[in-house]
């Protein structure tokens, strides 16, 4: 039996911050990892996926920079390589998070870890038999998610979820995304870039739908155009079926075939086997550990932080909140998680969006002033070649307040941090459009759209006044 | 030639009241019998039709302003129509008449009680506004702008200058003491702030290191004080009047209300429906007649005594609380009242009372009956003698025939002005109610 002051299950984007911070604050800290440090963000999600993407952009430049000038000649990629640079990525990053964990004196335990009672958590090897028990102040779950594979899939090897898929070293030739969510939206353009064929099916009426309208179109007009995937929406994928060389499925009359399919329609939590009723931890219908604004599950020494708990699934939003609740755990004035989370999309274009959408806004019928600007209208745009998408800001109509911003284009997720500061700050639209923007830069665009809310914008034409 | 739409006098007793809300803009056509704007009297809020048909050329009172009845509100007309260049003056013979003097003759006295007041008597509902500047503050306009600038509230602030003028140094000495320096304040929650005519000094900040934030600010607007509305205010008004000014005493008596519920069901089985209500309107008619005194009004010096009995009956609706009247409810059958009742309920809740039909009652009766509650006392309504409150019917032990048996108890509560009915005749009215909701013979021979 070993002691901590706090127990960590999981070592995702989530957990290990909050077991650094705990550390930090002189706690004594273990934390539980039954596959590798650094949880799905690191190995089989975030990282990984921008390794190859990396490669897939710079590949699809290389063979479309014509209008620059340039010609790369004869072009090819070596999948197996890509995937090698991938794990040496991830590789190099794993283990600088075991030197974290280790240089903040963290204990880590590899295994299952599992609640024997409120304050006790058994952990068990690979094979099942319990290799250590600790009794801890608070604990900290961080367990995160799974890709959700309904019964209605077929098993087989040529259907796959994303981590299955980033542990290829073949592309297949051609692929069906099932689901136009994020994760799908972003393998499909991945895939295509590097020259597969690929149909992204989603049963909703369009793809990406926590996007604004005009954000969506910018997004399907160019992966539909320039990079040819078929999109079909509005029906669901039927008699799905694995055959030898093929995999199979009807959208509505249509038979949809391909190599290989790739299922991304949801993510569901990891609590199996974690023994959250020995401890009255309660979750929900869907099996989430719903939590409150400080974190903290239905047993109040207890918090569930990331994907598990059910509220925004991004790696950072994890990472935010563990270190809240870590903070929280060692007795420090409570804090309430963050609420005003960005997120990006890596496809092509980039998508970056923080706060109210306009949609929203409409919903809820707030008075809002739509702020846009094209990058179509400017100049470090156009001299990169990158001219497609805009920014725009959604302002409360009377107090000028930034309440949403949405950016589609080249470095679409790198610009959002800036309107995430600013809205977090509740600036005004006026005061971006006072800050001074270097030019020429992608971020003068959040100050023209800033004047645009305004109907002041210097570079656009202003609009027809009605007669 | 413009018509001109007038604001409606929709009762004996209306003087005035206020637009709450416009329903067609300026410009916009107008059929006649389309709802052009909705009124809200100390009684009710109603909604008013054109009698004009044409366009709506312009409005002269806007929302929330309170004026007479008669006064002119707006022009109905073809667009493009020149206009009057001053409003038509409200016809000066609708103007409040001043309180009818004490020696008046006692009848007139009794219903002046009830009528809406002159408003002189009503709290002006001017705009609340923490900021805003009074005209009356004496205030240089370099120390207005300053405090206008900062979002702070001149009005606290000991002015130095000559005759204790507010000088640009005061504001700045009040800031400064006041360590606005140091406020931190989000950009937006600032605007906000002085957008809603707030006090920012006032208002305390939940953000990083006590930043006040936009929903510090929305909090503060939230607990502004605010313009009752119209309803609340004559509820505010006439209760403290009533209760500062009548001296109260309570009676309570416990009905034991089990056979009448076994009658009541049994009437119901056999097609015929009255509710609890309507036996103790009936038994409260009955009990005025044995008991006028219970049945009138005093000044402390006069008493008139009601021949006629108009039961009131107070009904919750949102936000407040109406008192529709049951004319002379001695003339009416069972059948009748329980019709008559339903009716005013019903409108009650609707919101569609004319004030005519909430005044002059002699006689209230308010029944929490549905409201799950062991007992209450009432407060009289001004212009009576009493009032009865009437509590839920539950199941209690209670002694019946020498035994304890649980029987369906209803307590009820008299609550009597003491200045001109005493203990023994209260009492004798409370049990007079009791003996008749327990007397199974009588029900049968109303029903």
């Amino acid at each position: 039996m070993e002691k901590f002051d706090v127990t960590v299950i999981g070592s995702g984007p989530g957990g290990y911050p909050a077991a650094i911070r705990a550390a930090q604050l002189g706690a004594s800290v273990a934390i539980i990892e039954k596959e590798e440090l650094g949880g799905t963000c690191l190995n089989w999600g975030c990282i990984p996926t921008k390794t190859l993407i990396a490669s897939s952009e710079l590949f699809h430049r290389m063979n479309h920079s014509g209008a620059l000038g340039l010609s790369a000649g004869k072009t090819a990629f070596d999948y197996a390589a890509m995937s090698k640079r991938k794990d040496e990525v991830v590789g190099k990053l794993r283990s600088g998070v075991g030197m974290l964990l280790k240089g903040n004196g963290v204990k880590v335990f590899n295994g299952t870890g599992s609640f024997a009672g409120r304050n006790r958590i058994t952990v068990a090897g690979s094979d099942g038999k319990e290799v250590a028990t600790i009794e801890t102040g608070s604990t900290i779950i961080a367990t995160g998610s799974e890709s959700a594979m309904p019964g209605f899939i077929p098993k087989g090897e040529r259907i796959v979820e994303s981590k299955a898929f980033l542990g290829l070293t073949k592309l297949p030739a051609s692929l069906i995304v099932l689901g136009g969510g994020v994760i799908g939206c972003e393998f499909a353009c991945m895939a295509a870039q590097l020259g597969a064929k690929v149909t992204v099916v989603e049963m909703l009426e369009d793809i990406l739908v926590i996007l604004d309208s005009d954000v969506r179109r910018e997004v399907r007009s160019n992966i539909e155009k320039n990079l040819g995937i078929r999109v079909l929406t509005g029906k669901p994928l039927e008699k799905i079926a694995a055959g030898k060389g093929v995999v199979s499925g009807m959208f509505g009359d249509e038979k949809l075939e391909a190599e290989m399919m790739i299922v991304a329609i949801g993510r569901r939590p990891v609590t199996k086997g974690l023994g959250l009723e020995k401890a009255g931890i309660e979750t929900n219908k869907a099996g989430f550990i719903p939590v409150d604004e400080y974190c903290r599950t239905s047993v109040a020494t207890i918090y569930a932080i990331g994907d598990v708990n059910g509220g925004v699934q991004l790696a950072h939003a994890a990472t935010s909140q563990g270190v809240t609740a870590a903070e929280n755990a060692c007795g420090k004035m409570r804090r309430k998680a963050e609420k005003l989370v960005p997120s990006c999309i890596f496809t092509s274009p980039e998508i970056g969006s923080v706060g109210l959408t306009e949609q929203a806004a409409k919903e809820k019928s707030l008075n809002v002033k739509i702020g846009k600007f094209s990058f179509a209208a400017l100049g470090k745009a156009m001299a990169s070649g990158e001219d497609r998408g805009f920014v725009k800001w959604v302002v409360d109509a009377g107090s000028d307040q930034l309440l949403g911003a949405h950016a589609v284009g080249a470095h679409a997720t790198e610009l959002i941090s800036e309107a995430a500061t600013a809205i977090r700050a509740e600036l005004t639209a006026e005061e971006i459009g006072r800050t001074v923007h270097c030019h020429p830069t992608f971020s003068e665009a959040w100050m023209e759209a800033a004047h645009a809310a305004h109907g002041a914008c210097i570079h656009a034409a202003p609009k027809r006044k009605s007669i | 030639m413009a018509q001109i739409l007038i604001f409606p006098k929709l009762g004996q007793t209306m003087e005035e009241g206020a637009i709450i809300k416009w329903h067609k803009k300026e410009g916009d056509p107008v059929k006649k019998g389309d709802i052009v704007f909705e009124i809200e009297t100390d009684k009710a809020a109603l909604e008013v039709e054109s009698f004009f048909e044409g366009t709506l050329l312009k409005i002269l009172i806007k929302e929330g302003i309170t004026v007479p009845v008669n006064t002119p509100v707006g022009y109905v007309g073809m667009p493009g129509e020149k206009l009057p260049d001053a409003p038509p003056p409200a016809p000066k013979a609708e103007a409040p008449k001043p309180a009818a003097p004490k020696a008046a003759p006692r009848v007139e006295a009794a219903s002046s009680v009830t009528r809406a007041p002159s408003p002189a008597a009503r709290p002006a509902p001017a705009p609340v506004k923490a900021v805003e500047v009074s005209s009356r503050l004496f205030i240089s306009p370099r120390a207005k702008a300053l405090a206008k600038k900062c979002v702070i509230n001149p009005s606290g602030i000991r002015g130095s200058g000559p005759d204790g003028r507010i000088i640009e140094k005061d504001v700045q000495d009040y800031l400064d003491a006041h360590g606005y320096g140091q406020l931190k304040v989000s950009p937006a929650a600032k605007k906000l702030a002085a957008k809603e005519g707030l006090d920012i000094l006032r208002i305390k900040g939940t953000g990083d290191a006590g930043r006040i934030m936009v929903h510090d600010v929305e909090r503060a607007v939230a607990e502004k004080p605010k313009v009752m509305s119209k309803m609340r205010q004559v509820i505010a008004r006439r209760l403290t009047e009533s209760f500062s000014t009548i001296p109260h005493f309570y009676v309570s008596v416990s009905v034991d209300m089990t056979d009448l519920m076994a009658y009541r069901q049994e009437l119901k089985n056999s097609g015929k429906s009255y509710t609890v209500t309507d036996f103790i309107l009936e038994a409260v008619t009955l009990s005025l007649l044995e008991f006028p005194v219970v049945n009138s009004y005093t000044d402390g010096a006069s008493v008139s005594l009601r021949s006629s009995v108009q039961l009131g009956m107070a009904v919750s609706v949102p936000d407040g609380l109406v008192v529709p009247v049951i004319r002379d409810a001695e003339t009416l059958s069972m059948q009748e009242l329980h019709d008559v009742q339903q009716v005013l309920a019903a409108k009650a809740r609707e919101g569609k009372l004319l004030p005519d039909e909430m005044t002059g009652s002699t006689f209230t009766v308010s029944n929490m009956g549905m409201l799950d509650v062991d007992n209450f006392n009432a407060i009289i309504n001004p212009g009576e003698a009493a009032i009865l409150a009437v509590a839920s019917t539950r199941p209690a032990p209670a002694v019946h025939g020498g035994q304890v048996k649980i029987r369906q108890i209803m307590k009820i509560t008299l609550s009597v002005d003491h200045r001109i009915v005493d203990g023994a005749v209260g009492a004798a009215f409370a049990n007079s109610l009791k003996k008749k909701l327990e007397d199974i013979e009588l029900w049968k021979s109303l029903t």
